[in-house]
């Protein structure tokens, strides 16, 4: 089976910015949502999300380690 | 409007208050052994991220259990006692968490079937009118929701994988797990008894819901859930459950024997 990295965001509370918090390995957005969840409970987010890697699109760098269509990780 | 009963309350007669008290501890006792099966998978599981969110589900399961063994409390009963000290026929959990899951499509099964009856047997308490339980076991649900989407997820993709050993393993647990699961829900005259008394739903309500919960899941191996008969087999009335009990190194783990010297309350 096929696994996606997936980048988690999350915000303390309402008011802060989302900040790159990690990303895990899941086989779909599903599995990803709970990862996230579970694997980066060290706070009380007030809201987490994830996007797949892969659906990030680079703006300024072709290096980067959002710019390897899904593969690389940071 | 009702009068709820709470910690003061006196007014629950005998066998109410007997069948109240037999619900609170097989919905503890199912959530422990739920716990325990799912740390066995703490490593193991397929990938790192499953095995840190089995971890985190085992920790929510024990915060579950602790939580409903206080509501002991509420009924004149010691918890400390409930969690610590009973032999293990006296447990009361669902009988299919009684040996460990053999197989990784076995937790799969487990997290669908064991946990999804134990969260509708804890929705419908939820919905009654027993205090503690509308107070305390709406955050219990919140959580098993993401229980309940991973389980859902790693169901689909194990019977969609294509492998037939996968398919075969996950329908072989599933066709295991769901008659005395439904047994289990469907349960006796104590629990419409405390369905009449308003603190619980009536156990056809809590088997159709449980068939409406996992009926397009299971579809997924070619299980039809409502043709699954509820089975009829022997009944254990004091505990709510068939016979039998969980392994003794579950309840040696349940019961914290090897660290009863260093209990701290």
């Amino acid at each position: 089976m096929h696994e996606h990295v997936y980048d988690v965001f999350a915000r303390k509370s309402r008011g802060d910015p989302l900040a790159h918090i990690g990303y895990v390995d899941a086989l779909d957005d599903e599995t990803a949502r709970v990862y996230a969840w579970k694997t980066y409970d060290e706070e009380h987010w007030f809201e987490m999300c994830v996007v797949r890697r892969s659906a990030i699109i680079p703006v300024n760098r072709e290096d980067g380690p959002f710019a390897g269509g899904g593969s690389e990780k940071p | 409007m009702t009068e709820k009963p709470g910690p003061e309350d006196t007014t629950l007669d005998a066998p109410t208050h007997s069948a109240l008290k037999r619900l609170v501890v097989s919905l503890a006792d199912s959530k422990r052994l739920m716990g325990i099966r799912y740390s066995d998978w703490l490593l193991g599981a397929p990938s790192i991220e499953t095995g840190i969110a089995a971890s985190s589900m085992a920790q929510d399961e024990w915060g579950h259990a602790r939580l409903l063994y206080a509501m002991l409390k509420d009924l004149g009963a010691d918890p400390l006692e409930a969690e610590h000290t009973r032999p293990m026929e006296a447990y009361a959990s669902v009988d299919v968490l009684d040996a460990p899951f053999g197989d990784w499509a076995a937790v799969v099964a487990g997290m669908v079937l064991a946990d999804g009856a134990i969260t509708v047997a804890l929705d419908a308490f939820c919905k009654g009118s027993f205090d503690p339980a509308c107070s305390r076991i709406p955050k219990m649900l919140a959580e098993e929701e993401f229980h309940r989407s991973l389980g859902d997820a790693w169901y689909r993709r194990l019977a969609g994988c294509g492998s037939t050993e996968a398919t075969e393993l996950l329908r072989g647990a599933t066709e295991r797990m769901l008659p005395p699961l439904l047994r289990w829900l469907a349960a006796d005259d104590q629990i419409e008894a405390l369905a009449t008394a308003g603190f619980t739903a009536p156990g056809d309500a809590q088997v159709a819901a449980f068939r409406d919960a996992v009926r397009d899941v299971v579809a997924g191996v070619g299980v039809d859930v409502d043709a699954v008969r509820i089975r009829e087999d022997a009944w254990d009335p004091s505990r709510g459950r068939g016979p039998g009990h969980p392994d003794a190194d579950a309840v040696e783990r349940a019961r914290g024997d090897r660290n009863r010297a260093l209990f701290v309350e």
